[in-house]
């Protein structure tokens, strides 16, 4: 999924799609929203908008078929197209209507989808893929080899403009048609992460038909976005509502799905809500059945609430964590690094702006992530003390007028650029309580805003001192996005640390070489220690999606991206 | 309109030479010169909006692959040369201006749909809000005041509370407020979205709040001035009730000079969509401008100020010619000029 787990503009770093709408222009209207926003939220309580007092109906029991379901979200996808679009929100969107090659567990293992069987040869260079008899596109075309074929050709044109699909794709050489349901994808390079890949909507299929016809109408969606999913695409009306209909023809549910056959609703209606009280509210007045993205502050009242219920997944990835870039002074300094690391309270600051909802991260990975290595956890805990000897050894011992540290007459000043185009999450609070904590410890932050083109052209040119984001991926192979040398962000990688470590280079090829879950768990197991170990980055929370779900609804459930998933869901009452 | 394209003087077409044509052709020079005036702020528009979008710092191609793609700097470069983005400035704006003559408003970098067919489909929501709360402005506006004018001091202190109010209370928070009570609590009105007629009420009444207050103090000032005028004491004197003079003789008076603010107003309406389409979650060009503007779709942003710039001088365009008509002094100026 696309960045953590939530909407936004954002697949990619993450730094931060919106949660509330974008704000454009206006950074005065930003500050009068937020102070509007706990206006706001005084209203509401004031105006009781409380749990309601009518009869809870009981979830479980037989599934019944029929039905409406009103689904809100926090976010409209830019682009529909699945494999042009980098948003968390078109993938979890979209994956009612699209269907993948294999299927991934909460555990990480793969499962047969619209694949019955593979064989992976070549040294990993070669995936061949068993597809399932009788599949059909809900325009009546057959899915085959040359379907997947033309889908995996239309992610990788340049007419596509594909965001994320294509780096998906990795190091991707071809596709072959063997016979009609068996398919051969090559790679120029051993590719460990395609099963994993294969698993998500970005790389899901499009009926040929409409690839060789509309394929540069995708973005807008409607109709012409044929899957073979349990859903089709019906309408799109922009700022307002998706419609998504019922395949009646579908019989090919992954084996992580908990029923075979059609699914239970008839239609889900999908309203974009961005605004976080409007979503709330109309989740707790019965106007939907399903919210997106419960911001942490009224996470407490959705649960309590005896007609609500939440649903919660930590997003796997890259926590949203700091990034200090080793090639720029002062962070060349690996004291100084360490210096930032041990001097952040996180669990303090984390805890008091997430009122406990979200869980502070240990590792360069979430928990969630396969080959997460809980040996990270209470590795670096927060010590001030140390933190100050560190910068004392690193020459930055003598304070000036202001309490901040100097060296050679000048400042320990850090600049965090915030983008307010991505910012979610409350994220530029997190950042004041970060920003106090360093000062108490001499150090100066300063945070000037910038919008997307100065941001991307700083991060590419390598101007950057400290970056911050988080990443969506189930699999630990984000690690070489965001670690290894060759991935600097003007090549398109992540590694705004600029970290060149040969070990975490070595270990991060090894592990996208090898299917072996104990290899890997091994490999990276010890990349993760190695990153924290050198200091270019700080974790700080693991970003979660918290779906509210009405009790009138049952077999709502989340897939390992966070993405909800109402293929088993039905009406308790209707 | 009939339009005499010969010199009056001929006597070829329209009546006879004498103080009507004269009158026409000083309407018509008033429009031709309203028509230049009007294309030359568009012209205006669209190159300062054009500079601008050029001296914005960033890659247009790096802001529509966005942070998270794996695209090499080839890829980029193609795409750069496939968008023209690298042919100087002058040469762009002047294929934008040849495209923009034949009607073309190019297609939507991030949507990868037509403009025109984008700002088509957001067009309709926003004028039917744009449209519901500039009546009800008028209608709040026009009823405080003449219900005020000149009356109980008690009466004219609460009017004026109620528009000191309406004029600070930031819309933002006085929506989540009428929803919250009207759609979550209450539940007789939708609190989001474009269903009818329904939804239109809150987000209308509440963009409109803050025009009704500043339309109904100005209304109420000009109708004042106007009710101390000696045909108002004329018309009294008649024996018309007070009512019968605000709203024969008074209202006119005070309309004309209440006008100079439908300009403010409608400008201050459709900037209010902005806000308004977000509170209330409603499609609409407000939300389409700020997503343009975040992701610099350059396209989609010049689209959207053309089109503005477009209904602008239409707009003042209206309520000159209504101050014409309320106003006999304005067209005698124009004949005597």
């Amino acid at each position: 999924m696309g960045d953590d787990g939530r909407g936004g503009p954002a697949r990619g770093p993450l730094i931060t799609p919106a949660l509330d709408p974008p704000e454009l222009c206006v950074h005065p209207i930003l500050s009068v929203r937020s102070a509007l926003g706990l206006l706001a939220v005084a209203v509401l309580l004031l105006a009781g908008c409380g749990p309601g007092t009518s009869a809870v109906p009981a979830s479980g029991g037989r599934p019944v078929r029929g039905g409406t379901l009103n689904y809100a979200v926090d976010a409209e996808p830019t682009c529909f197209d699945i494999h042009a679009s980098q948003q968390d929100v078109t993938a979890a969107m979209l994956r009612n209507v699209f269907d993948s090659l294999v299927a991934q567990d909460d555990a990480g293992r793969f499962h047969p989808w619209l694949a019955t069987s593979w064989d992976i040869t070549d040294g990993l260079r070669t995936y061949t893929f068993h597809l399932r008899h009788g599949v059909t596109f809900t325009d009546g075309s057959a899915f085959d080899a040359a379907a997947v074929r033309a889908n995996f050709a239309h992610i990788v044109a340049k007419q596509t403009r594909s965001q994320y699909a294509a780096s998906l794709l990795g190091p991707y050489a071809g596709t072959d048609v063997v016979d009609p349901h068996t398919v051969r994808v090559r790679f120029s390079r051993p590719f460990a992460p395609f099963l994993q890949a294969a698993s998500t909507t970005y790389l899901g299929f499009y009926s040929p038909k409409i690839l060789a016809a509309d394929a540069g109408e995708l973005c807008a969606g409607g109709p012409r976005a044929v899957g073979t999913g349990p859903f089709s695409f019906t309408s799109h009306t922009r700022g307002q509502r998706v419609v998504l209909t019922r395949n009646p023809a579908y019989d090919w549910a992954p084996a992580t799905a908990q029923h075979s056959g059609p699914a239970y609703l008839d239609r889900i209606v999908i309203r974009v809500l961005k605004e976080n009280s409007l979503r709330v509210g109309a989740l707790t007045s019965g106007q939907v059945d399903v919210a997106a993205a419960v911001p942490p502050v009224d996470a407490r009242s959705v649960g309590a609430d005896r007609k609500l219920r939440l649903l919660r997944k930590d997003v796997p990835g890259i926590p949203y964590s700091l990034y200090l870039n080793t090639s720029l002074a002062p962070f060349t300094d690996r004291r100084v690094r360490i210096a930032i690391q041990r001097g952040i309270d996180v669990d303090r600051d984390v805890g008091a702006v997430y009122f406990g909802q979200y869980r502070r991260a240990w590792g360069p990975l979430t928990d969630v992530t396969p080959s997460y290595d809980a040996t990270v956890r209470q590795s670096w805990p927060y010590d001030p003390v140390k933190a100050g000897q560190l910068l004392d050894e690193a020459g930055w011992a003598r304070h000036d007028g202001a309490g901040f540290r100097v060296r050679d007459g000048r400042r320990l000043s850090i600049s965090w650029p915030v983008v307010p185009t991505y910012l979610r999450d409350q994220r530029d609070v997190l950042g004041q309580a970060i920003q106090a904590d360093l000062r108490k410890l001499g150090v100066e932050i300063t945070r000037p805003s910038l919008d997307v083109g100065t941001y991307l052209a700083l991060s590419y040119g390598n101007k950057a001192q400290m970056l911050d984001f988080s990443w969506s991926r189930a699999d630990p192979d984000v690690l070489r996005l965001f670690f290894n040398s060759a991935s600097s962000p003007a090549s398109g990688g992540q590694n705004m640390a600029r970290l060149a470590d040969a070990e975490v280079d070595r270990l991060t090829v090894a592990g996208a070489e090898s299917l072996d879950r104990t290899a890997r768990d091994d490999l990276y197991g010890r990349v993760q220690h190695d990153v924290l170990a050198s200091a270019a980055t700080v974790p700080l929370y693991a970003p979660s999606s918290i779906l509210g779900v009405a009790r009138r609804v049952a077999g709502v459930g989340v897939d390992p991206n966070a993405w909800p998933l109402f293929f088993d869901a039905w009406r308790v009452s209707r | 309109m009939h339009v005499c394209e010969q010199a009056p003087a001929t006597g070829e077409c329209g009546p006879a030479p004498g103080p009507e044509p004269a009158r026409r052709r000083a309407v018509l020079r008033q429009l031709l010169r309203r028509l230049l005036s009007g294309a030359a702020v568009l012209l205006g528009a669209v190159t300062l909006t054009f500079t601008a979008l050029q001296l914005a710092p960033g890659d247009p191609v790096a802001v529509l692959l966005g942070p998270g793609t794996s695209a090499s700097p080839q890829v980029r470069a193609e795409i750069r040369a496939e968008y023209g983005l690298d042919d100087p400035a002058p040469l762009r704006y002047a294929h934008y201006l040849g495209r923009l003559a034949r009607g073309d408003l190019g297609t939507s970098y991030q949507l990868q749909q037509p403009v025109s067919q984008l700002i088509g489909d957001q067009l309709r929501p926003t004028a039917e809000l744009a449209a519901a709360a500039l009546a009800l402005t008028v209608l709040i506006g026009v009823v405080i005041a003449v219900a005020t004018a000149g009356r109980r001091p008690g009466l004219r202190a609460a009017a004026l509370a109620w528009e000191s109010l309406a004029l600070s209370v930031p819309t933002f928070w006085l929506g989540i407020v009428l929803v919250s009570v009207f759609s979550f609590q209450l539940r007789i009105l939708p609190g989001a979205g474009d269903q009818g007629a329904a939804s239109l009420v809150l987000p209308s009444l509440t963009l409109a709040t803050p025009g009704a207050g500043a339309l109904s103090r100005a209304l109420r000032e000009g109708l004042e001035a106007a009710l101390a005028q000696p045909f108002a004491t004329a018309a009294r004197a008649r024996g018309l009730s007070p009512t019968g003079v605000t709203m024969r003789h008074a209202l006119r008076h005070a309309a004309a000079s209440a006008l100079n603010l439908g300009g403010w107003l409608v400008g201050t309406l459709l900037a209010g969509t902005v806000l308004i389409e977000t509170v209330f979650a409603r499609p609409g060009l407000g939300s389409l401008t700020v997503q343009a503007v975040t992701d610099r779709d350059m396209p989609v942003v010049m689209g959207i100020v053309l089109t503005s710039a477009l209904v602008a001088t239409v707009v003042f365009t209206i309520v000159d010619l209504m101050q014409r008509v309320l106003d006999p002094r304005l067209r005698v100026e124009a004949v005597d000029r």
